[in-house]
């Protein structure tokens, strides 16, 4: 009960999560079909990831989930059980991701940054498949993130910045 | 909802069979929300097939391959062996959405669906797929299955497929929308076995999108037999053409579908290359020296690239935007729109919505206390819809409830009452006599013309006249971060409005008035904000969220989600702009007429004035005698319009660059000579007569631009299936609100507690680096390091009214603040320091830190700031407010501005002979503005302005039909991805200011943008002959240009 009444989905409607988020267990009750995104964010208080879309189609909300860059929009609870998650803020876990996170703070990658995250993401993914991967495995690595604001060319610069960076160790 | 998750294909049969059509089989779940989204129902039930045996692996069985069906489309990325097998999935599937979404993504998915990317490729591999149905596993050929009505019941558990042969050409093509992460336009793939150099089998098929995926076997039985040097490539692909029979849509034609995957199929399977078009006598101009110009890099600029004091944060997600606010008692808001594009209203039934449950309040027109209307320019848009809707996104209420799910469900239950009206979705027809009426006075928003020397006369002493008309898109403004952001009523009785916008002030004066209270009882806090690019300028959500705040009694934050945004949301005016333009035989232009029909949508906001700027470039920097011009908005019911970056320049400016590249070809001349010849002359009167300000650079941008090395670059890229050209335009950017608006702006520099300089300045951080810019100038003006300055922004409460955050304002605005305020806060700080330390102010100077003695050169601090501060007290500290405005020309008899900046953007394209797609190889942008205030921030506005011109030339369009949006979501609303970027972009900067200009820097916010779609258009002509006049560019246009598409 909350001090306006119940909520509207019934108690069956629930199911437990468990699931690893940033290193470590979380348990989250809530309706299935409830995405991870929304989860994040209005249960656990995490809103780096970001709605931009809600259907895939922009990147802002890109978790990676068993190692893989994904949509949190895309995943619901049901699909979470045993999964390990990390959200933009559990990064620094990642050996790659202090290159990409350095690398695109020093090329002033990001403007408004809302999208930001999502392409940390995606590139701490792709280095962590591929430390050399070149300009087209670069590109073809960040096509499911749209950035408004910079047109991209600050974005990839600093890729190949943290490329070179991871490089020299 | 329940899940299940059986563990053999027949309880998952079972389970979907007992359900009675309630439950469906989920896979990677992938295509569920957008699914769900237009259903707007969700199953009850749902089988989770995961957990079924081999249905995420694949093995070899008896030479097939057997590939379960849940196994995730990356597959063919992440496992080698896989690729080896069959190099043509690998290739279909790497072309699928993104790498986020083919992770999860399966096989199984992509057929059930029926209209996946993958069909093609495995109708061609003669796949079999391994069904389960209430009788049992079955075997059964794709095609068989895909002819077969679809079953909720028949599970598909594996695909089987022959390994390819390796010695078979094989193709894929996907066409889409655009480059990168694309829906299917129409998808093709084949296999030729040749014997010799005879086709000894063919195997085509076609699908993707709205294509029905099938086998094309009249095209097979023509290559069947046929030897391939007999086969001329154009009657093939024509007589292929034929043979398909493809749908159309809002975004393509049949014509194109049929043509383009005949076209890729002789492409790919019979030659690769193909006779290169009718050779064309370009006119490429002569190189030039080439000004003193600097590329803008933190290679090049080590020394003055700032790293942006919020990038550590955004990058990794410690930043907080306005929408990402949470707190233990806030109410989750959404927004009833009308989901009609015109309607009056008879009744609003909110009941059953108060009635359930966790909701707390709902609002409607019956609770607005003020002026139930708002505008920028005028007060023509309900807050909340009280008897009529003019638009699908029209506000007609709103609810407050504890959690997103029960505010989702309230909505569902307002009724409302509408009685459809007759929709206007044209221009023209918006202003024939005898069209309905929008609003009452009438569905001409706005009418000017500008008239001089003799128009008549000029046209007919011209030797050449072009005559075009140019259509330019909806442009979405396609920020990432949706309107949104939370109210909390205060205890004081005051309310706090977060949320993103672009001018703080004129957002609480116009909250004000809908709520009937003072402007100084609202807080409105503007800033971060995730992108606005004009979209935010005028009110969004902010009236509906005020009032929800205030009837609740509790904080509510809304947050429109994309679909919700594209509806509700602001887009560029749409307009068609029939030109006349006339030179003599040398290319002297003589004569222009311009008539520009703009579309406002159901209300003006900015519209009128962005009529006007689009007027003011009519003739863009070119000196004509004779001039004719008229320009109206109306209203319709398609949406609402208003600010967009460039305000009306990018639009006139894609018209008369290209008219002016046109008559080039006409006289003769090279693009460059032509404008050189037309150029107006420094110094000389602006477009309405009136003074402009110096340091015009405008033929130093020709110089530049013709000294350009796109223009002798090899056409490397030219044998690979496209035409490359070379296209330039040049830019006229002016900066400001003009002659006639208010323009005026205000800054406040204080010490703060914590012995910071705090500079208070009205502008919203939205991306474009207001805080760098804000430390820069300051520093630079104090004497002290950047980081003693905290810049503080978007916030009424905090800042001063600074004007709005637009029109190319900021840079000059911060920079004159710094010398307004920054002197007189100097002798502020000299003098409470002199008090502490018993000296002479004039003794003092201020230093990074702090103040040192004037003439100590060790720079040691006699006081540092935080000294400072702590020992004058928190109610002494010096602070000091400046308010300027924004120089202006005193021509008042229409809108005029005054200050001006230069550009000139080069841009090499490759025409695609197979889909007529362009793709932008290189872009050039030229740009004289004045002093950089910070390069990182400079290069940063340029690039992102110069990529959201391309979408404007090449895949943008909002499209409508009959007053609904047919381009949703982003799905459909083609924002360029990284794939679609430039390959290769630079930006130059030419800084210097003629000795004696006193106006600094100019801004560069709107640069970018302006100039694209012209020179885009110029090098598409330059590669093949033919200048594109409607944007986004069609490719059908480009095939046609190019004849292949003829017959």
């Amino acid at each position: 009960m909350t001090p306006w009444g119940t909520f509207v989905a019934s108690e069956e409607d629930y199911v437990a999560v468990g699931f690893q988020l940033n290193g470590a267990k979380q348990r989250v009750v809530t309706t299935p079909d409830r995405t991870l995104l929304d989860i994040l964010r209005d249960t656990l208080g995490l809103t780096a990831a970001k709605p931009g879309c809600t259907i895939g189609r922009c990147g802002a909300c890109l978790v990676l989930v068993d190692g893989q860059p994904v949509n949190s929009c895309l995943i619901m609870a049901f699909q979470l059980e045993g999964a390990i998650v990390i959200s933009p803020e559990g990064l620094a876990s990642l050996f790659e991701a202090k290159f990409v996170r350095e690398a695109l703070v020093a090329e002033n990658s990001f403007q408004c940054g809302y999208c930001a995250p999502g392409f940390t993401i995606a590139l701490v993914a792709l280095l962590r498949r591929d430390r050399t991967p070149n300009e087209t495995a670069i590109r073809n690595s960040l096509a499911g993130n749209l950035c408004r604001c910079t047109g991209y060319q600050s974005i990839l610069r600093g890729a190949r910045t943290a490329i070179e960076r991871l490089k020299e160790g | 909802m329940r899940i299940h998750r059986p563990a053999t294909p027949d309880a998952a049969v079972r389970l979907v069979d007992d359900s009675g059509g309630a439950a469906y089989f989920v896979g990677g779940g992938t295509a569920l929300q957008v699914e769900w989204r237009k259903r707007e129902t969700r199953p009850t039930e749902l089988v989770d097939l995961t957990a079924l045996p081999g249905f995420e692996t694949w093995t070899w069985e008896s030479g097939r391959v057997r590939i379960g069906a849940g196994l995730r489309l990356s597959l063919f990325e992440t496992d080698p062996d896989m690729g080896a097998a069959l190099p043509l999935l690998a290739n279909v599937t790497r072309d699928v959405a993104a790498p986020g979404i083919r992770h999860r993504a399966t096989i199984g998915g992509n057929i059930a669906g029926r209209s996946g990317c993958l069909l093609p490729a495995f109708l061609v591999l003669d796949a079999e797929i391994e069904l389960f149905d209430v009788e049992g596993r079955h075997l059964e050929r794709l095609d068989v299955f895909l002819s077969r009505p679809a079953s909720s019941t028949r599970l598909i558990t594996a695909v089987l497929l022959t390994a390819q042969n390796c010695r078979d050409r094989w193709v894929h093509r996907k066409i889409g929308l655009r480059a990168g992460f694309t829906p299917s336009v129409v998808g093709v793939a084949g296999i030729l076995r040749l014997d010799g150099a005879l086709i000894n089998e063919a195997s085509v098929a076609i699908g993707g999108g709205i294509n029905r995926p099938r086998r094309l076997t009249a095209v097979e039985t023509i290559l069947r037999g046929r030897a391939l040097e007999a086969i001329e490539p154009t009657s093939l692909t024509n007589e292929i053409a034929a043979l398909i029979d493809a749908p159309s849509d809002s975004f393509r034609s049949g014509r194109y579908r049929s043509r383009v995957a005949a076209s890729a199929i002789v492409q790919g399977l019979i030659q690769a290359q193909r006779s290169v078009a009718k050779p064309r006598n370009r006119l490429h101009p002569v190189s030039h020296d080439s000004p003193d110009e600097i590329e803008v890099s933190r290679q090049i600029l080590p020394e003055r690239w700032r790293i942006r004091p919020d990038i550590t944060e955004k990058v990794e997600g410690h930043a907080m935007f306005l929408t990402d606010r949470r707190s233990s008692n806030m109410l989750v808001g959404r927004i009833l729109m009308a989901g009609v594009p015109h309607a009056v209203i008879h009744a609003i039934n909110t009941k059953a919505a108060e009635a359930l449950p966790g909701v707390v309040a709902v609002v409607t027109a019956a609770d607005v206390p003020g002026l139930n209307a708002f505008g920028i320019l005028r007060q023509d848009q309900p807050a909340l819809c009280r008897d009529r809707v003019r638009f699908v996104g029209d506000v007609v209420a709103a609810v407050a409830a504890i959690d997103a799910a029960t505010a989702a469900l309230a909505l569902r239950l307002i009724k409302v009452d509408y009685e459809p009206l007759p929709i206007v979705d044209e221009v023209a027809a918006a202003l024939e006599p005898g069209a309905p009426l929008i609003h009452a006075d009438g569905n001409l928003v706005h009418e000017a013309t500008f008239d001089k020397g003799d128009a008549d006369a000029g046209f007919a002493a011209c030797a050449h006249v072009i005559e075009e008309t140019y259509i330019t898109p909806r442009q979405m403004h396609g920020f990432l971060e949706t309107e949104g952001g939370f109210a909390v009523p205060e205890t004081d009785g005051s309310l706090t409005v977060c949320v993103g916008g672009q001018h703080g002030t004129r957002d609480q004066m116009q909250i004000a008035r809908i709520l009937g209270w003072p402007m100084d009882m609202i807080r409105v806090v503007t800033s971060p904000i995730g992108g606005a690019f004009g979209g935010k300028d005028e009110l969004t959500i902010q009236p509906a969220l005020a009032l929800l705040a205030l009837k609740s009694g509790c904080p509510v934050r809304l947050h429109l989600d994309r679909a919700e945004s594209v509806t509700l949301g602001m887009k560029a005016n749409p307009m068609r702009i029939r030109m006349r333009t006339g030179c003599d035989a040398n290319g002297r232009l003589l004569a222009q007429e311009v008539d520009l029909l703009a579309d406002s949508g159901a209300y003006a906001s900015f519209s009128p004035a962005v009529v006007n700027i689009a007027l003011e470039h009519a003739c863009g920097p070119y000196l004509v005698p004779n001039v004719r011009t008229r320009g109206r908005l109306a209203y319709t019911n398609n949406g609402r319009c208003g600010a967009f970056r460039g305000f009306g320049a990018p639009q006139m400016t894609f018209a008369i660059e290209s008219q002016i590249g046109r008559l080039a070809e006409r006289v003769g001349l090279d693009p460059i000579t032509m404008r050189r010849r037309n150029m107006r002359e420094p110094g000389s009167p602006g477009y309405h007569g009136h003074a402009l300000s110096p340091s015009e650079r405008l033929n130093e941008m020709l110089d530049a631009a013709a000294a350009s090395s796109l223009w002798r670059s090899l056409d490397d890229e030219q044998g690979q299936g496209v035409l490359i050209g070379t296209g330039i335009a040049v830019n006229h950017q002016g900066n400001g609100f003009g002659s006639l608006a208010p323009d005026e702006s205000a800054i406040r520099l204080s010490l703060a507690p914590d012995g910071k300089v705090e500079a208070a300045f009205g502008f919203d951080e939205m991306g474009q680096g207001v805080l760098t810019a804000i430390k820069e100038v300051i520093a630079t003006k104090l004497g002290c390091c950047r980081d003693d300055i905290t810049p503080v922004t978007g916030d009424t409460a905090l800042t001063p009214d600074s004007g709005g955050t637009s029109a190319g304002r900021g840079a000059y605005l911060m920079w004159r603040g710094a010398s307004e305020a920054g002197p007189k806060f100097t002798v502020a700080l000299q003098r409470a320091a002199a008090v502490l330390l018993g000296r002479h102010p004039d003794d003092l100077a201020v230093a990074p830190g702090g103040l040192r003695d004037v003439r100590s050169n060790s720079g040691d601090l006699l006081i540092c700031f935080a000294d400072l501060a702590r020992m004058l007290g928190p109610t002494n500290l010096p602070s000091v407010d400046a308010k300027y405005s924004f120089p202006k020309t005193n021509y008042t008899d229409r809108n005029s501005r005054f200050i001006f900046a230069s550009g000139a953007v080069v841009a090499r394209v490759a025409v695609d002979r197979t889909t007529g797609a362009v793709r932008v190889l290189d872009l050039h942008q030229h740009t004289a503005a004045g002093p950089m205030i910070e390069p990182a921030a400079y290069l940063g506005q340029i690039e992102g302005g110069n990529l959201q011109g391309l979408g404007f030339t090449t895949t943008e369009h909002a499209e409508m039909v009959n007053g609904f949006y047919v381009t949703g979501n982003l799905d459909s609303y083609m924002l360029p991805t990284v794939i679609d970027a430039p390959l290769r972009t630079k930006v130059f900067a030419l800084e210097g200011l003629d000795a004696g200009d006193l106006f600094g820097p100019r801004g560069v916010g709107e640069m970018g943008i302006v100039a694209v779609a012209p020179a885009v258009c110029a090098a598409v002509a330059d590669a093949i002959g033919v200048w594109p006049t409607k944007i986004p560019i069609e490719p059908e246009t480009l095939l046609d240009a190019m004849g292949y598409l003829r017959g």
